[in-house]
């Protein structure tokens, strides 16, 4: 029995340590691979200069770049084999190559695309040696070193096991597997493992491994029904999260990953060095992310209640179609509508200017201040968002007994006494909620700024979301930037969720 | 209830409510009228009739053909509906146990396991944009329908164990007591008697998950970026880019890609509402 959950706690913390060990293996292999094929890619590119052949690598003599006669603007350039004759150049990694030494004097770098080539640059008098390595052939994964180590760990266990030691023989059975780490001198991973080791040998200790297998004992059914749902969201959701969080500490650039600490959050918490009001400046769009969920809640709710109101009254006659074409906004896929209103606000016969015109007022150009591109968001969003509130006030509306208005009528409550103190009251556990949920989906309603505005003018009508879609895809690829924006992102909504639902609930709840 | 108020005043409400209801409609006539007005410019005149009829936008639409001489706009529907069927079946097949067991079974974790559904089903699929594009770029699985998918499931995922937990809780667990006092083990339970009474619950589910992904816009536009692997919100939206704009043709797409969504809108509307409140309620 004991070695038989001495066993179960070390496969559990072996798959650990073993993804850890991989993970390791993998970034050791292709720091190995960049570093020998720079290397060689330097060598052959020296030898090119020196007027020898390259040493399994490509490349030759590149001449300097040469406005092309017939078309002034086109530059092209010629390569040549040492002691050879000057040919065209048509490879373009090897052009693109001599372009950015003639930039920024890189000398050499690996290829970002993922064959492991490597390119150097040599300058020679005028010319330019340069060498493209052929792909590398990455070393096979360490399987019988892995399989070995395995074995080791589970003697090692066992015979803790068997000693009366259990949690020391799992701390030596897991540190065991840090030890092919240690050989590919990851210190990061195999301190990670020693770390993982012996946190399984305190909570061995501790009697919590045995405590947490007999509750998936005794709960076995509840954790059989959750496994498939809880081990896609680990999967699909839970790893991808984490690594958003690891990447906003990497700076990427061409494909290359530098780690730079808290740099990214810095740069956007400070501002970056940039005014208050330069729209890329992290408390300018976070202002207007603010006021836009502000202005779009209180016109939804507003709106919303309102009509609510209005449909509830017993006289009004085709209530029922009433409420139908009115919640038709919510019924069309929300980037169609953002297009349509950006079709509509578009230049000087937009829709919405000749509408204007017709009434005598001049036409707007929408999207060219930012007061006027920030309204056309919040209308285009408010025409989208008021039907939400509107089916859930009136939900809320229909729950409220018919006595309690007799009562008032007969106590000589007037229309708006009864709308203070019946009405609202009773609204306010429904609307709870339906506002909670709403703020956060305008604080995040990417489409409608996306498409409509499009952040114009000069990105100043942005919202966090958007704009770190923008670090990520539209402003050069940014990645770590974008990761810690969604990292603020997520401590912001998170900090909604847990602090300011709680105040809209609570108002709610002692109405 | 109330005292109805006269005649002036009900006229002032009638009123505004029409108003109202032009402004709703406006912008649907406007995108009407353009799938069958001549022309690639929007709205040259505010009227929502148009000066002329033409199925051109249409022809257009479901004319154009890829390189290959493949028609495209059958091309973006079939991935369209490929991937938000996978999406759907993925989020079933994987929730129904689940919501079950968090409906049902007390146990060490359900409350936790309850919060993270509902925050990940909140909080938008954009934040875990980024890294899921490192990621799936990594695995060479950008512009392939698995990827897109697998990015849907995200949010599919938790959306119908909250759905689906929330039907559960409405069914009378007397035949359930029953069945174990008989001696029937849980999965013998849910298969036999939770499963065929939840259908209904299952199949609205099933159909607000097809809806989502068939509107998602914004992870299809940045993971499918080869046109051949489009999806219709990502075609509709390509009509209408920075450098041509068609309108016509935008309107053409619109009309015939949300109106299937917007009938089952109003089939199962009155489910959502609950569906979506009861989920913010309970959290």
């Amino acid at each position: 029995m004991t070695i038989y959950s001495q066993l179960r706690d070390l496969a559990f913390a072996a798959v650990i340590a073993l993804a850890i060990a991989s993970a390791a293996f993998v970034s050791a292999r292709d720091k190995d691979v960049a570093e020998r094929q720079l290397a060689l890619a330097n060598r052959s590119a020296a030898a090119l200069a020196a007027g020898q052949a390259a040493i399994a690598a490509h490349g030759g003599l590149v001449g300097p770049a040469l406005a092309s006669p017939a078309h002034p603007f086109l530059k092209h350039r010629a390569i040549r084999e040492p002691g050879g004759a000057w040919q065209p150049l048509h490879d373009k990694l090897i052009y693109d190559a001599a372009t950015r030494f003639d930039r920024d004097h890189a000398s050499g770098w690996l290829l970002a695309d993922g064959t492991g080539r490597a390119i150097a640059v040599v300058p020679h008098g005028d010319e330019l040696a340069i060498a493209v390595t052929d792909p590398a052939k990455p070393a096979p994964y360490p399987l019988l070193v892995m399989i070995g180590v395995l074995g080791l760990a589970l003697a090692l266990a066992a015979a803790g096991a068997l000693a009366g030691h259990r949690a020391l023989g799992t701390f030596a059975g897991v540190a065991a597997l840090a030890v092919p780490p240690l050989l590919w001198s990851s210190w990061l991973a195999a301190s990670a493992i020693a770390l993982v080791a012996a946190g399984l040998a305190l909570a061995q200790r501790r009697g919590l491994t045995d405590q947490l297998a007999d509750g998936m004992r005794r709960h076995r059914t509840a954790v059989g029904f959750v496994a498939p749902a809880a081990i896609a969201m680990v999967v699909l959701v839970v790893a991808p999260f984490v690594i958003g969080l690891v990447l906003g500490f990497y700076d990427h650039h061409q494909g290359t990953w530098t780690f730079v600490g808290i740099d990214n959050f810095a740069e956007i918490l400070s501002g970056g060095g940039r005014a208050l009001d330069d729209p890329l400046n992290f408390w300018f769009i976070l202002g207007v992310t603010v006021l836009w969920t502000v202005c779009n809640i209180a016109l939804h709710v507003t709106i919303g209640v309102v009509l609510a109101l209005v449909l509830s009254r017993s006289w009004l006659r085709g209530k029922g179609v009433f409420r139908m074409l009115l919640i038709l906004p919510w019924a069309i896929p929300n980037y169609i509508t953002a297009l349509i209103w950006k079709g509509m606000f578009q230049g000087e016969y937009g829709a919405i200017n000749s509408l204007l015109h017709a009434l005598g007022v001049s036409g707007v150009s929408w999207f060219s201040s930012w007061a006027t591109a920030f309204s056309a968001n919040v209308i285009t969003n408010t025409w989208l968002g008021f039907p939400f509130m509107m089916v859930v006030a009136l939900g809320a509306l229909e729950t409220i007994p018919k006595e309690l208005y007799e009562a008032a009528s007969v106590d000589g409550a007037n229309a708006w006494q009864r709308l203070r103190h019946i009405t609202l009251p009773h609204l306010r556990p429904a609307l709870g909620p339906a506002v909670a949920l709403g703020s956060i989906w305008t604080f995040n309603m990417f489409n409608v700024i996306y498409l409509v505005s499009g952040g114009k003018p000069g990105d100043s009508t942005n919202i966090l979301v958007t704009d770190a879609y923008r670090w990520a895809f539209e402003r050069g690829d940014r990645y770590g930037m974008a990761a810690a924006y969604a990292t603020i992102i997520f401590a912001i909504l998170l900090l909604w969720t847990v602090f300011g639902t709680r105040i809209v609930r609570a108002k709610g709840a002692d109405a | 209830m109330t005292r109805r108020p006269n005649l002036a005043a009900r006229i002032c409400v009638y009123a505004a409510l029409i108003v109202l209801v032009a402004i709703v409609l406006y912008p649907v006539m406007l995108v009407c009228k353009k799938a069958f007005e001549p022309g690639p410019n929007f709205a040259l005149s505010a009227s929502p009739v148009p000066h002329a009829v033409t199925l051109g936008h249409f022809r257009t639409l479901f004319g154009a053909r890829g390189s290959g001489g493949e028609l495209m706009f059958l091309r973006h529907t079939l991935n369209s509906v490929v991937i938000s069927l996978a999406t759907t079946a993925v989020g079933v097949a994987l929730s129904c146990t689940a919501a079950y067991a968090l409906s049902r079974f007390s146990f060490p974790g359900r409350k936790t396991g309850l919060t993270t559904f509902l925050v990940v089903q909140m909080f938008p699929a954009t934040l875990l944009l980024l890294p899921l594009y490192v990621i799936l770029d990594k695995l060479g699985l950008l512009n392939s329908v698995t990827g897109l998918v697998l990015v849907y499931s995200t949010t599919a995922i938790p959306f119908c164990v909250w759905t689906l937990k929330g039907y559960f809780d409405t069914l009378p667990r007397e035949l359930e007591e029953a069945a174990r006092i008989d001696g029937a083990s849980p999965w013998l339970i849910f298969r036999r008697i939770i499963l065929p009474l939840a259908r209904p619950g299952i199949a609205i589910t099933a159909l607000f998950s097809f809806m989502t992904a068939w509107n998602e816009f914004i992870m299809a536009s940045t993971f499918m970026t080869d046109e051949s692997r489009f999806t219709l919100p990502v075609l509709i939206q390509s009509s209408v880019g920075q450098y041509s704009a068609d309108w016509g043709l935008f309107a053409a797409g619109a009309v015939v890609t949300s109106l299937p969504v917007m009938v089952a809108f109003y089939v199962l509307q009155k489910y959502l509402v609950g569906g979506l409140t009861a989920g913010a309620v309970k959290g």
